[in-house]
This record gives structure tokens, C-alpha cells and sequence, in this order.
């Protein structure tokens, strides 16, 4: 991130400072603190987590002997690569949902509201400020039976009598979850859209487009980088969360994060649940490593679009 | 251009994140080995005021009613820390929570684990005086006992008892099938615990001659039990992780069945509702919960002054006031009405723990822990 920064400063001059730079002691020593910061945070629990997932559990005690059996297990039971197939395919609901009610919620206020464009995107960011926690009680007070939209079903008519589905089950889920990541899809599509120069839009009516041909052909792919990194911030954390299945989840809404939380606090099977995180590690490392690359060759102006 | 610059960036990382795996292959190892026997030593002078006492216990086990009454005695500060089941409490006592709390109340199934592996130090009953009053049914218990010393005081024990909302429910259900029956579909709830292998071990008959053998079933009778487990799954509203989510649920009228312990009808029906607990034809398996002091606590003699003060007559009337769970020391019912000992049993202790099924170790949790966790991912 610093670097990209500094790199955008220098443009100008970047083939020969990029040289330099990289020889430049001075430089090195600022790197030091961020090192140390990552080795400590980030490298050596998941050197650790690595390390674990090797091992095995004999009796409740972990056992140092080397083994593959925690990979094995993972990819002959069902329970293990089952789970984890599900939560793709949560994390892909509730990325496309997310988008689908981010999009044109980021739309109007950037290009149709026009007084108190900053209130309007304080109003989508205020939930933020909200503990997840929270937010997830109340959805068990929208959703329950006795809750408030059964009630409300009830009173118009709808239905007759109160319905379970609402909560304790995937639905409730996938919606909360999307409830929870559309603020943070939203300002990354906002910041993509907020950096199109209006004489593009302009340029396209003048040469004849329509409206919606505008958008298909100039605003979406202009827009695309922010949609790829909000689609990839609300997936990437969907697969990693737990408290949503755990609290409004029903008989069968286990996610990946669920097995990992009860190999490792309920069951005490570090190892097998090492072995899970280093998987799903991986996963998510290659999901970036793709997006990133997808967000490179969309963005097609040198200027604004590349940030988030 | 792009990717140039991004593959360069990679490398400083990896020259870290290789020195790190390097660094932390050494102490990697080191940290798993279990916190034991830095105990016997620290707590030596009585002077309590100011200390701060901390419980690791079922919900329930550190409720005001009774635990205010050590504090202001003692000038000592209470904290608890609940664990939603059995394995819980193993999991963080193994994983590196051992010297961060004093008590600890296991149940029958994890008690003798406890000590085998070394968590759990042995009680200097010189200074628990109220052991003496304590049912001798429950003290009888060899299974915290080791080298002629005691690691476990008994607290309370109570049953998994099938609850019910008798508003909904008019007759007591006689057999665990009622939770299968379609007309409560959605509205059961059970708990998200290895124990519901043991109850259906019950509903397949394996504990008739022999209780333990709902503890050690086979790899066909646990692949029986998960099928049996799948086919209720319609029928689960939600499994309850603790015992203030069951309590919720009844009280937000989302469930009318459950498999539960007696705080949930005595919190809830507290609030003017109407839970019963009844005893299937199959049977009910049950729990005795002991407290122990962790080996590794640095306040032994306070957790020893805590345990003989909680197991005092007076303060076993409060426990069951709180739980409504059956309180080891008998003669607490000479400070309760006769409701209250018929409640919780007291009163024909012997003859109704009979009935009961008292959790014992399983040889096997692991497998009996997956089994559990395949049955929620189906």
C-alpha cells in the first residue's frame, strides 16, 4: 500500500527511482517496524497453524508425530469439504445480493442526488458504527415468530399464522450476512463511480448513446474494479464468519469457520482444525490473488479507479 | 508492468514470513505442553480481602443469590466464565486457559479425564469442614478420588430431563418420540452437545442392563444414532448452545419440547409461564457436577474457602433457589419448603437418582464429538 503510494507520487521519474530505491539502506530501516509487525501478527500464527496441522490427536492430547491424515480427512469427509463447499456457496449469495442492493444505492447518490450527497452516504456507513453483535439480535427480533415481521404479515393478511423460516434458518443467514457487508460493498462501488469524470458520460450522450447504453458500456466497466474489490471484501469475510450461523443459523446452516471453532474449542483437535484455517487460508489467497488481477485489467483509467 | 511490481513486493514477505516459520518451529512446540504442575505452591497466607476468585462453570453456578454472600464475607471479588458443555471446559483448560481460573464444576463425564490428565489439584478437606455434611451417595464416587485424596467436592446434580410447555402440552409425553412426532415439527429443540448420542443410545435400549454402554457404543450403533439424529433434524427449531438461549426460546414461544436441565423451567416459569419436566418410558441421563480447584490456580486456599462456603446448608438453599438443581448437602432441605426438596429431589434422593442415567467418560469423545458435528453439517 505505501509503496503503491509513493510509486504514484514519483510517477514521473519511476524507472530510475525504482532502481535506486531498492538499494537504499535508509529505506530498508523503514521497513524494519512493519517487518516485525507482520512477523509477529500475521507469519507466526499461521507458521504456527501450518506447523499444527501436521500433527495429530491421540486421546484429547496433541501428539507430535508427522502426519497427513488431518488432509486426508478433509477431502474424504463429507463433513469437512461438504461444509466447505457450503460456505461457498453462502459467501456467493451474499456477495451477489450485496451488489445487487449496493449498486443502485451507490448509483443515486453519486450521480442523482444533489444536495447532501455526504449525508446520504453517512446514512448507508452509520450501521457500521453498530456492533455486529447487535445487529444480529435485532435481526432475531425482525425474524422470530413472535417477531416483528411475522407480526406485521400477520396483521395485513398475508399469512395466517406465524412463519419459521424467517429465522433459524439459511435465509436468515444469508440475509443478515448481507445486511452486514452491502455498507462496505457500497463505498467501494461509491469510490469507483465517484472518480468518473462526468464529461465521459457527457462524451457518450453527445456521440448518441442512450441511457442505458451509457451505463452497460461506459459507467459499469468504468466501475468495475471498485464492484470486483467490494464483491471480494463481502466474500472473503462471509467465509470467514461464524457468529452469523451461530446465532441465526438453523439445524443445518454450519459454516467452515463453525467446524474450525468446534475442532479447536469443543472438540480440542487443533491439529484438524490447522488444517481447515490453512486450507481455507489458501482458498482466500488464491480468490485474491485472482481479483486483484481481474481489478488490474479492468481498470482502464490511469487515474482515480485503481484505489478503494 | 503491473504484476512485475506486485511479484517484487512479495518478497520481503516471504523472507519474513520464512524467518518467522524458522523462529516459531522452536517455541511452536514448546507451547502445547500442558500447564501442569506449577501448582502446590502461591496462596499460603490466609488473608483473602482484595483477591479476586475466578470460576469457570456451567451458567447458573455463579448467580448472585449466593455468591454476593462470599464477597462481602470475604472482601473478595467473584468472576465467572461459562462453558456451553463438557467439552468446552476441557478445550479451555487444555488450551493454555489453566492458570487463569481457580473453580471449576465438570460433570461426571470429564471429571475423571480432568485428573488423569494432571488439571486439577487435590482439596485439602481440612479446610472444606462441610464435606462432612455432603450425601454420601455422591461422596462415594470413586472417580475423583486418587491415592487416598479427594480432587472433587460435589456440588449439585440434576437430570436432562425432557421440559415441556404444559400450555401447549396438556399430557406429559411418555416417551422421547413425541420429539419426532410431525405435529411439533419446528417447535423441539435440543441441546448442541454429544450428550443427545447418549439419549438415543437410551431410546435403542443399550443402557438396560448396562448404563455405561451408551457411553462406549459401536461405530453401528453411533452410524444408528447419527441416522436417528438426521430424521429429527426437521423437526429442530434450533440446537441450543446454552442454557439462557434454551430459555429464550421458550420464553419467545419458538420451541414447546426440549431436552434440558432444570434452570430452564425455574428461570422461565419465573415470568408466569408453564414448563413441567417429565421422565420418559426410555429414561433420562443426568449429571454430577463436582468443583474442583485447577492445578495451576494460584488461590487455592481461597478456592478451598469458596468451595466449603457454597457447600454450606444455607447456601445450598440458594444454589437451588437459582438452579432448582438438586444440591449435594441434604440437609439444606431443613431451610426449604417441602415443594422445593420434592422439586429437586432431595427429599427421595436415592430412589429417584435410580432412574437417572449419570454421565461417565467416553472412551472416545473425538469420535463421538464428529459423529455430532456430521449429523449439524448433513
Amino acid at each position: 500500500m505505501q509503496d503503491e503510494a509513493a510509486l504514484a507520487i514519483n510517477k514521473n521519474e519511476r524507472p530510475t527511482a525504482r532502481r535506486q530505491r531498492a538499494w537504499n539502506p535508509r529505506l530498508l530501516i523503514l521497513l524494519i517496524p512493519p517487518i516485525i509487525w507482520l512477523s509477529i501478527f500475521l507469519f507466526a500464527p499461521y507458521a504456527v497453524l501450518f506447523i499444527n496441522s501436521f500433527w495429530k490427536v491421540d486421546f484429547g492430547s496433541i501428539v507430535h508425530e508427522f502426519t497427513w491424515g488431518n488432509y486426508t480427512k478433509f477431502f474424504t469427509n463429507s463433513l469437512y469439504y461438504g461444509t466447505f463447499l457450503k460456505t461457498l456457496k453462502i459467501a456467493a449469495w451474499v456477495t451477489v445480493f450485496s451488489i445487487l442492493l449496493s449498486y443502485p444505492l451507490a448509483y443515486f447518490i453519486n450521480f442523482k442526488i444533489k444536495k447532501n450527497k455526504q449525508l446520504f452516504y453517512t446514512l448507508v456507513i452509520i450501521p457500521l458504527w453498530v456492533s455486529y453483535l447487535v445487529r444480529a439480535y435485532a435481526w432475531k427480533i425482525v425474524l422470530g415468530q413472535d417477531g416483528i415481521l411475522n407480526n406485521v404479515l400477520l396483521a395485513v393478511g398475508l399469512i395466517d399464522h406465524p412463519m419459521e423460516i424467517f429465522l433459524y434458518s439459511q435465509y436468515a443467514v444469508v440475509l443478515a450476512l448481507t445486511h452486514i457487508y452491502t455498507p462496505w460493498v457500497l463505498m467501494s462501488i461509491y469510490t469507483s463511480l465517484e472518480h468518473i469524470p462526468r464529461d465521459v458520460l457527457e462524451a457518450s450522450k453527445d456521440l448518441g448513446a442512450g441511457r442505458f447504453r451509457t451505463f452497460f458500456r461506459v459507467v459499469l466497466p468504468l466501475s468495475l474494479p471498485g464492484l470486483i474489490a467490494g464483491a471480494t471484501f463481502a466474500f472473503v469475510l462471509t467465509m470467514g464468519d461464524f457468529l452469523a450461523p451461530q446465532l441465526l443459523g438453523g439445524t443445518s446452516s454450519m459454516m467452515v469457520s463453525n467446524v474450525v471453532y468446534s475442532l479447536f474449542g469443543v472438540a480440542n483437535n487443533w491439529p484438524l482444525g490447522s488444517t481447515i484455517g490453512i486450507l481455507t487460508l489458501f482458498v482466500v489467497l488464491g480468490i485474491l490473488q485472482l481479483t486483484h488481477r481481474l481489478e488490474h485489467r479492468t481498470t482502464s483509467f490511469e487515474a482515480g479507479t485503481r484505489g478503494r | 508492468m503491473k504484476s512485475r511490481r506486485s511479484r517484487n513486493k512479495f518478497l520481503p514477505a516471504l523472507v519474513a514470513a520464512i524467518t518467522a516459520l524458522i523462529v516459531l518451529s522452536a517455541c511452536g512446540g514448546k507451547s502445547e505442553t500442558p500447564p501442569a504442575a506449577s501448582g502446590s505452591g502461591g496462596g499460603s497466607n490466609a488473608g483473602t480481602s482484595g483477591k479476586t476468585l475466578n470460576l469457570l462453570t456451567w451458567e447458573g453456578y455463579a448467580d448472585p443469590k449466593f455468591i454476593k454472600g462470599f464477597e462481602d464475607k470475604f472482601g473478595v471479588k467473584v468472576t465467572a466464565t461459562y462453558f456451553g458443555s463438557s467439552d468446552e471446559l476441557v478445550a479451555k483448560l487444555k488450551g493454555g486457559g489453566g492458570d487463569t481460573f481457580d473453580v471449576i464444576s465438570p460433570s461426571s463425564d470429564v471429571a475423571a479425564y480432568l485428573l488423569h490428565e494432571g488439571l486439577v489439584a487435590p482439596i485439602n478437606l481440612d479446610h472444606v469442614p462441610n464435606y462432612a455434611n455432603l450425601a454420601s451417595k455422591l461422596k462415594d464416587m470413586k472417580d475423583v478420588q486418587q491415592d487416598g485424596k479427594v480432587y472433587g467436592v460435589p456440588f449439585t446434580w440434576g437430570p436432562d430431563s425432557l421440559i415441556y410447555d404444559a400450555d401447549v402440552i396438556k399430557t406429559p409425553p411418555d416417551s422421547w418420540n413425541v420429539f419426532w412426532d410431525p405435529q411439533y415439527k419446528g417447535k423441539v429443540s435440543i441441546w448442541d452437545d454429544i450428550s443427545n448420542i447418549y439419549l438415543i443410545g437410551q431410546m435403542m435400549g443399550l443402557d438396560a442392563t448396562d448404563q455405561s454402554k451408551v457411553y462406549n457404543m459401536t461405530e453401528d450403533q453411533l452410524q444408528e444414532a447419527k441416522k436417528k439424529l438426521i430424521e429429527l433434524k426437521p423437526q429442530i427449531r434450533k440446537y441450543w448452545a446454552s442454557g439462557g438461549e434454551l430459555n429464550d426460546l421458550f420464553s419467545n414461544k419458538e420451541v414447546v419440547l426440549a431436552v434440558g436441565w432444570p434452570l430452564t423451567p425455574t428461570t422461565v416459569n419465573a415470568s408466569g409461564r408453564n414448563l413441567q419436566e417429565t421422565i420418559p418410558k426410555e429414561g433420562i441421563t443426568g449429571w454430577i457436577d463436582r468443583l474442583m480447584i485447577v492445578n495451576a490456580s494460584k488461590n487455592k486456599e481461597l478456592a478451598e474457602t469458596y468451595i466449603n462456603y457454597v457447600t454450606d446448608e444455607q447456601v445450598m438453599k440458594l444454589v437451588a433457589d437459582a438452579t432448582g438443581y438438586g444440591v449435594a448437602n441434604l440437609n439444606a432441605a431443613k431451610h426449604m419448603s417441602a415443594e422445593q426438596a420434592k422439586a429437586i429431589h432431595i427429599d427421595d434422593m436415592e430412589n429417584y437418582m435410580k432412574k437417572v442415567n449419570f454421565w461417565q467418560e467416553v472412551k472416545d469423545r473425538n469420535r463421538y464429538n464428529e459423529i455430532w458435528n456430521e449429523v449439524k453439517a448433513q
